[in-house]
């Protein structure tokens, strides 16, 4: 009987009958699927950039107090420049808003309040906002200048290892931790606005922008190439339905998709496996990230501050060790005080104790002391016993009289004599 | 056993998007009421010619002989043809698929019998069903302990699905692309990663970028093909959703 190939896709048995040699299952489901929206940066999306960023020439003419150097990057929500501000003689970013963003009545009100508490957000893992306004119609921010890539690039170029990736969500955690208590959500976590810069550290940019640029703005302006505000594979579910209702735990929904990106190399779509059983992760980690997953936001981590405090004790303890199929050696029983030595059989000991070769004759000698109770003629009753505990001479009838003697002795009975008078 | 075809429409996407829409709506038929509507007509064969083998299947899973179920599937879709009242008072006339399965069911308890005796020969063939070849395919199935009816839906949701895939490649075909499509039929069920564009790219000569579009744009003639062929095969297009809903859970179970 030939065994039958399996759909490269589902992994399910693929029949000669199958339409066209493919996987129907997999084929309907091919149908449901809209296209998934392309990443910034991506040449390959067929459509055409929402709007075209002007050259760096162009643009110099409104920023006067900036050397504009070259365009780093663009997308939906703008583009973002390479520049050097002379006086201070450092490099910054500046990012510009289309157009058409800065349309609707309210939005120079909400651009300055988001700007203004972007600006608190003054924490190492977070791009800092160094001014924001509005030039030529354009919204635009100076920001930290991170010099590395973004986590998209990195993982293109190659997956990361189990421990980089704690380590990074251990920063993003650290920073989100931060401005949720200042009150700001990010809103459209996602790895091309993680940044790493030289040094390895994380940096995470564009906070709230999602939010200011989201619901009033037209939707021709911005989304003429079908782009939506938050990229949809890592937004969270109650997002999608209802963008500027989210709290902060929607971020935390977005972190469980980088999480889980970042240990496998796939986006949790649909019934995914856990990253224990897709790459070689700590299966401690299964439950971190399923559950900064959960659809109910009542059901996932309530503070991110609670995820990294299980991530650092994964990263912290050795993992477990799969249980013994036989039951673990019993470990020595000590000997009870009043039980006697002899009880305790040699064979209990790791053999390692008994390899010395001087510990035989010792032995044989203790043992033949002990069975005559010889050497209570020399030792006296204490030396006795303790000789006796001490060498296990004593699986002589002897040492149980004794034993029991010394018991007796211990206790006088109630006339306060001695119970009995030869010992 | 190949019997001679008659219809307007050879039945593929060459006749062009109008011709085939119009014609091969199920809605069509129900709004004739009967068959002998030459467009009415031509769009019941057109149907049957597309989704007689889970019929045929479903005949022998039921436990009639290869003979017997190529007799009984010849005999039926004549009389379906021909008889020309579809106005039978009958709520599966919803959608097609259960129409033809409850049709079937009715003409095996009460007709079969009677007619076997007097099977007709030659006639007016109206539909190409190629039984010989049937019998080999069921032969190939796999073994499926679903009961007769589930399995009658996953042949069909097959049939749909190589329907679908068949116009598909016949658009390609017909603008000099197929290789093309041969290469890149894979992508239809595979996501982005089991795919690498980079192999299919140096296989067809083209840039990587050129492959992302030409995926993205079979995936998308993909999707309008599936939606147009689940909505011929309904009543109207609010049905069409819960279909393809009905249609994934029979493949699933």
């Amino acid at each position: 009987m030939d065994t039958m190939p399996l759909c490269p896709s589902c992994g399910r048995p693929l029949p000669a009958t199958a339409p066209k040699g493919l996987c129907p299952e997999c084929l309907l489901k091919a149908g449901f699927q809209t296209e998934a929206q392309p990443t910034v940066g991506d040449p390959a999306a067929p459509k055409p950039p929402p709007f075209v960023p002007p050259r760096p020439e162009e643009l110099a003419r409104h920023f006067p107090q900036l050397e504009i150097l070259e365009l780093r990057g663009r997308g939906g929500m703008g583009a973002v420049y390479k520049a050097r501000q002379p006086t201070l003689d450092r490099l910054v970013a500046l990012k510009i808003l289309p157009p058409g963003v800065a349309g609707d009545p309210g939005f120079a009100e909400r651009f300055t309040r988001e700007a203004r508490a972007l600006a608190r957000l003054s924490h190492p893992n977070i791009v800092a906002v160094y001014d924001f306004g509005q030039a030529a119609g354009m919204p635009f921010f100076v920001m930290e200048y991170v010099d590395g890539p973004n986590l998209r690039e990195v993982q293109r170029s190659g997956k990361l290892a189990p421990r980089e990736a704690l380590q990074i969500v251990t920063q993003i955690c650290e920073a989100l931790q931060f401005a949720h208590d200042e009150g700001i959500v990010h809103r459209d976590i996602k790895p091309e606005n993680l940044l790493l810069d030289k040094k390895g550290r994380v940096k995470i940019a564009d906070f709230g922008i999602a939010k200011l640029v989201g619901p009033a703005m037209p939707d021709a302006a911005l989304t003429g190439a079908g782009e939506v505000v938050g990229t949809a594979q890592y937004m969270a579910p109650e997002q999608r339905e209802r963008p500027l209702a989210v709290d902060h735990r929607a971020d935390i929904f977005s972190l469980g998709v980088v999480f889980y990106e970042l240990l496998t190399g796939e986006l949790p779509i649909g019934r995914f496996a856990p990253p224990s059983h897709m790459a070689q992760v700590d299966v401690r980690l299964d439950e971190v990230v399923v559950r900064a997953l959960q659809k109910e936001p009542a059901r996932r981590y309530q503070h991110v501050s609670d995820l990294r405090t299980d991530v650092e004790h994964i990263t912290a303890t050795p993992p477990p060790k799969p249980p013994p199929f036989s039951l673990p050696v019993a470990p020595p029983v000590p000997p009870l005080p009043a039980m006697p030595a002899a009880l305790v059989t040699p064979a209990a000991h790791p053999p390692e104790e008994t390899s010395d070769c001087r510990i035989l004759p010792a032995f044989i000698l203790a043992f033949f002391f002990g069975w005559f109770g010889a050497h209570r003629f020399y030792v006296g009753k204490i030396g006795t016993a303790f000789l006796q505990l001490v060498t296990f001479g004593g699986f002589g009838i002897w040492t149980m009289i004794d034993w029991i003697l010394i018991l007796f002795a211990a206790f006088k009975d109630k006339k306060g004599r001695r119970v009995a008078k030869w010992i | 056993m190949l019997v001679r075809v008659r219809m307007n429409s050879n039945g593929t996407a060459a006749a062009g998007a109008d011709a085939r829409f119009v014609t091969t709506h199920w809605s069509v038929v129900l709004v004739a009421g009967r068959t002998d509507s030459t467009r009415a007509q031509n769009a019941l064969a057109r149907l049957c010619q597309t989704y007689w083998y889970p019929l045929y299947a479903y005949v022998r899973r039921r436990g009639h002989s290869p003979h017997d179920a190529q007799d009984l599937t010849q005999e039926f879709f004549a009389r379906l043809l021909e008889h020309h009242t579809l106005a039978v008072a009958d709520p599966n006339r919803g959608r097609f698929r259960s129409f033809l399965l409850s049709t079937m069911n009715h003409f095996l308890a009460h007709e079969w019998d009677k007619v076997r005796a007097q099977k007709r020969g030659g006639g007016q063939p109206l539909l190409s069903l190629d039984l010989a070849r049937a019998e080999e395919r069921y032969d190939l199935e796999p073994a499926d302990h679903a009961s007769p009816d589930k399995l009658f839906d996953k042949h069909w949701a097959s049939a749909l699905l190589e329907e679908v895939l068949n116009q598909l490649e016949a658009e390609y075909q017909q603008s000099g692309k197929a290789e093309l499509f041969a290469a890149l039929k894979q992508t239809l069920t595979g996501t982005r990663e089991t795919q690498p564009y980079a192999e299919l790219a140096a296989r067809l000569g083209m840039n990587e970028t050129a492959i992302k579009v030409a995926v993205h744009r079979l995936r998308k003639r993909y999707r309008e093909l599936l939606r147009v062929e689940i909505t011929n095969v309904v009543a109207n297009p609010e049905q069409a959703d819960d279909e393809l809903r009905h249609l994934f859970a029979a493949l699933a179970g």
